[in-house]
């Protein structure tokens, strides 16, 4: 396949991926439902404390009116309120949901691979058919992330030292920024690896997760600059829509807090649709390229004659360890 | 609106200028100001590679004690900045006020103050008389105070002159003295004789939470350093010498000032404007960095405009020139300091529109021109005296700048005003230690905060609901007037308000100075009832039926204070009650054709220091506003930081 052609097919890809997404919305809004339960039940102690404070008081009109930080800062200070005890009800419930999406990825991307509506019971087989497995996955990821955090913190180092050693005070702010720049790209290239690894898995009910990890290496790496640049795409996508979303936030009105709550909802809806957008066109593009990801060959040594007239015995093909054979389409695909 | 800057603002390169010697004081201002007790002349050597100083100090002490004094004792700061030091101590116990990391410094980075040489004219030699004493809390390692013993006592009315050699080493900035790259911020750098005070020296040590007290009198400074450096100082530029070795000599001379601080930098960018005063122009001297160029218009509009606050309300500025120092990045500890005529403010390469971070440090730091500079209390004693007043008169002079909602911050919808952020301050702590404890003895860095910025602001936007906001301003400029060039103590501002409001205030005193007592009123029961409501056929109409209201006000706390209550009612009338405070609760009853909708203690928010505004209302009908927008961004906040977290999976 040529350059051309690649490319052709990497905006398929991307493209595709979004119209699986649209075709598949049902997971999409399933999704972002659990979400916004999460967070309001995250938010729940925080709000009927809140009401208990604040309703049969004008205290909160400096918050209504507008947004006053100092009575902010009373409602987290009073011991009365001390707001920020109910943070932890919003951290659990943000890990709740962390749990939740890590259970129902399997039976996301299988939605995916199959374009096709799961039943209900289709669906959780194969949530709980991966999950342990992308339990398996997510550990090992955590190698690649902590690797991915001590180059940032190294980088961070490099430019805290070289811009306290400057005399403009940019020097130091633009490294710092290009550290957290690198740390994110780093991050983003990790997520598409065992995205891919996840895809890998699914397609191929793939068991051996160390295997598949290091296959999805090898898938991901063959086709780096095509397979990011759509990532990337789509993480600008997520980028542009909470930063215009803010901007819009910050024009409303005060007191309009109706408005706000969509806007914020849009926001979030924009976020979780990027994420399974990734998810949707890494499905599609391994779909696209699965003859063509690479299957390394064995090399076959012959043995230099050893003088010996008898002729040697020919040597079985020896695969480096966890080296793939040609991959085989799922059995039911 | 801000000030046209354009044409007024001159960017001067200062290479080798050579300035004419200026007097110390505005046009219309002769000295003395004060009664001149030191005289100093140092001539200092600044080696920039070692961030040290050598230094010789003559100091003429004028014994106007009308007692012999045989013994004096000197402060050497730097010698704080060294680990076993009350200071490092008390910065490390009670969280490192001020200070970066102290775990991480190492022994490059202590500063320190030697004496190499002590001479008393007439008197010979004393360096081996030297000693370090600790009278604050006995630590043998503190060395910040020594005391010299002289062979026979100054009389009464008569001058001894002291010869010091010293050499005084930098650390890098920490605390509102130090270094950064080629930056010298030099603050509290010479020895300096203590003060005498109500019949006895006032020498403390320094501590990690408070800071200086000295007497007025002149200085003659004079610095060498490289050609290349630019530098500002307290007082007025008198000479610039070029010794032709690559350095030079720069000349500094102040009149009625405590304190002299000094600052270089090659890298300085120079802005000068004029204000113009009630006294006649004063020179303001910006030194800041080619880096901060958004920052100098903030800069100069601050300036300009608490000068001409403080001219209009508290008094004079009266000497010839402020200069202002703009820390480098990096150099933030060196930031929102003020020394006499020389302050330090804080900026950055960029800082929103909206966020009067500039203008919270300089209006703060020049106001110490006044409470502190002019009206020198003890620091080290009461420092509500000059935080506190001057946090008050900072409220007063930001929110005449930027609204009473907005003086901080006006950004993305959110608002912050100066008293709300005066009185977050003071409920950090609001009764950990009284104001009139000696400050530097406060429980910790969070009570000294709370209580020396933060009450001490808060108890005075308090007491205008008492004497009313005019009668303080005037009890201000004439604390200000009468006071300038001396000592006062709080008992002396305390008696000054009383005097110009008419009235004891003794009650209030007590329970907001010297005591710490919390003050807490809240609307206990607010409901109406019909009359009639024995009657079995009653039907309740609006506008017909008579109900009878009930309101309680409730006092939760042990301060008393006088309160006003508003009560409207559903027929959009309401009433205003006023309650002295003193018994634990009121009882108000109303009889009318209409219910009560709601009642508010203080509805203008005047008495900060109550200590909840929670409480401080109850309305009949449930208010949801405040409730759901907060909960709509605390919901947004849980959901991203949930898919965040599940982008990891």
């Amino acid at each position: 396949m040529d350059d051309e052609q690649l490319t052709h097919d990497h905006k398929r890809a991307f493209a595709a991926g979004f119209s699986l997404l649209w075709r598949r919305q049902r997971v999409l809004w399933w999704i972002f439902v659990v979400n916004l339960v999460c967070g309001a039940l995250g938010t729940a102690p925080a709000f009927l404390r809140l009401h208990h404070a604040l309703s049969h008081s004008l205290a909160g009109q400096p918050l209504t009116k507008r947004f006053d930080l100092g009575m902010l800062g009373e409602l987290l200070r009073l011991p009365d309120v001390s707001l920020w005890r109910y943070t932890t009800n919003s951290f659990l419930f943000a890990f709740v949901f962390f749990v939740f999406m890590l259970f129902v990825t399997g039976g996301v991307l299988e939605t995916y691979g199959q374009d096709r509506r799961l039943t209900t019971g289709e669906f959780f087989a194969a949530s709980g058919g991966f999950f342990w497995r992308f339990v398996r996955l997510l550990l090992l990821s955590i190698v690649p992330f902590v690797i991915v955090i001590m180059i940032y913190q190294a980088l961070n180092k490099v430019a805290v030292r070289v811009g306290d050693r400057a005399i403009p005070d940019q020097v130091g702010i633009f490294l710092g920024w290009g550290a957290t720049a690198v740390f994110l790209l780093l991050a983003l290239w990790v997520r598409l690896w065992f995205d891919i690894a996840q895809v890998r898995a699914v397609a191929h009910n793939e068991r051996r997760m160390w295997r598949n990890t290091w296959r999805a290496w090898r898938i991901t790496w063959h086709d780096f600059g095509r397979l990011y640049g759509m990532y990337f795409a789509i993480a600008l996508v997520a980028w542009i829509t909470l930063v215009v979303g803010l901007v819009i936030w910050a024009e409303l009105p005060a007191t309009a807090t109706g408005a706000v709550f969509v806007i914020l909802e849009l926001i979030m809806f924009a976020q979780v649709a990027t994420r399974l957008w990734q998810l949707a066109s890494a499905t599609t593009w391994y779909q696209q390229h699965e003859e063509m990801i690479p299957v390394p060959v064995a090399e076959v040594e012959t043995p230099p004659p050893q003088g010996v007239v008898e002729p040697a015995p020919i040597a079985e093909p020896e695969l480096p360890p966890g080296d793939p054979g040609p991959e085989l389409p799922p059995a039911d695909a | 609106m801000r000030l046209r800057l354009g044409l007024g603002l001159t960017v001067i390169m200062l290479a080798s200028t050579l300035l004419s010697a200026q007097r110390p004081f505005a046009p219309k201002v002769s000295g003395p100001l004060s009664q001149r007790v030191v005289a100093y002349q140092i001539d200092a050597k600044y080696d920039p590679p070692k961030h040290a100083v050598e230094a010789t100090e003559t100091l003429i002490y004028h014994n106007l004690t009308g007692q012999p004094l045989d013994t004096f004792p000197f402060h050497l700061y730097l010698n704080a900045f060294q680990p076993k030091s009350t200071w490092m101590h008390e910065a490390h116990r009670d969280g490192n006020f001020r200070t970066s990391s102290l775990a991480a410094w190492k022994p490059e980075d202590y500063g320190s103050n030697a004496v190499t040489s002590f001479q008393v004219v007439g008197m010979g030699d004393l360096t081996e008389q030297m000693k370090f004493i600790s009278p604050d809390d006995g630590n043998p390692d503190d060395k910040t105070v020594f005391q010299v013993k002289l062979p026979r006592p100054v009389p009464p009315g008569q001058d001894v002159t002291f010869q010091i050699k010293f050499k005084a080493k930098f650390p890098e900035v920490i605390a509102r003295t130090g270094y950064k790259r080629t930056f010298l911020l030099a603050g509290q750098w010479f020895p300096k004789v203590g003060v005498w005070w109500h019949g006895q020296w006032n020498c403390h040590q320094f501590h990690a939470l408070t800071e200086f007290f000295a007497d007025f009198g002149t200085f003659d400074v004079k610095v060498t350093l490289p050609k290349n450096y630019v530098i500002g100082a307290t007082g007025v530029q008198v000479g610039d010498h070029d010794n032709g070795n690559g350095t030079k000599t720069v000349a500094f001379h102040a009149e009625d000032v405590h304190d002299f601080a000094w600052t270089a930098d090659p890298n300085f960018k120079v802005l000068e404007n004029q204000f113009v005063g009630s006294v006649g122009p004063v020179k303001i001297r910006l030194l800041t960095y080619d880096s901060h160029q958004r920052e100098w218009e903030p800069y100069m509009y601050c300036i300009l405009n608490s000068m001409k606050r403080f001219d209009d309300w508290y008094g004079p500025y009266p000497y010839a020139q402020l200069t202002v120092v703009d820390p480098p990045h990096g150099a933030g500890e060196a930031g929102g300091m003020e020394y006499p005529t020389f302050i330090t403010g804080l900026s950055g390469w960029y800082i929103p529109k909206g966020y009067h971070l500039i203008d919270l440090v300089t209006e703060h730091e020049f106001g110490h021109q006044y409470w502190y500079g002019m009206v020198a209390t003890n620091e080290f004693e009461n420092a509500w005296l000059d935080e506190g007043i001057n946090s008050y008169t900072e409220v007063k002079v930001l929110d005449s700048m930027y609204g009473e909602n907005t003086s901080i911050l006006n950004l993305l919808g959110a608002q912050l005003g100066e008293r709300g952020l005066q009185r977050m301050n003071y409920l950090d702590a609001p009764d950990d230690d009284p104001l009139s404890r000696m400050s530097f003895q406060d429980m910790s860095m969070d009570s000294y905060d709370s209580i020396s910025y933060g009450k001490a602001a808060s108890m005075l936007i308090s007491l205008e609901k008492i004497v009313g906001e005019q009668t303080l301003k005037k009890a201000l400029h004439t604390y200000f007037m009468k006071y300038r060039f001396t000592h006062p103590t709080q008992e002396d501002f305390m008696r000054t308000v009383n005097e110009v409001a008419g009235q004891d205030l003794s009650w209030y005193w007590n329970q907001a100075v010297y005591g710490t007592q919390v003050l807490d009123y809240e609307v206990l029961r607010a409901d109406s009832h019909p009359v009639n409501w024995w009657d079995a056929n009653l039907k309740e109409k609006k506008g017909e039926t008579e109900y009878e209201t009930q309101v309680i006000l409730h006092r939760k706390g042990d301060f008393v204070f006088p309160v006003d209550a508003v009560v409207r009612f559903d027929d959009g009338e309401s009433t205003h009650e006023r309650w002295d405070g003193k018994e634990r609760w009121v009882r108000y009853v109303f009889r009318k054709k209409a219910q009560v909708e709601s009642v508010q203690i203080d509805p203008g928010y005047q008495i900060t220091l109550d200590r909840d505004y929670l409480n401080n209302s109850a309305v009949t009908e449930s208010q949801h506003g405040a409730i759901h927008k907060i909960a709509t961004y605390w919901l947004f906040l849980t959901q991203l930081l949930a898919q965040a977290a599940s982008w990891l999976v």
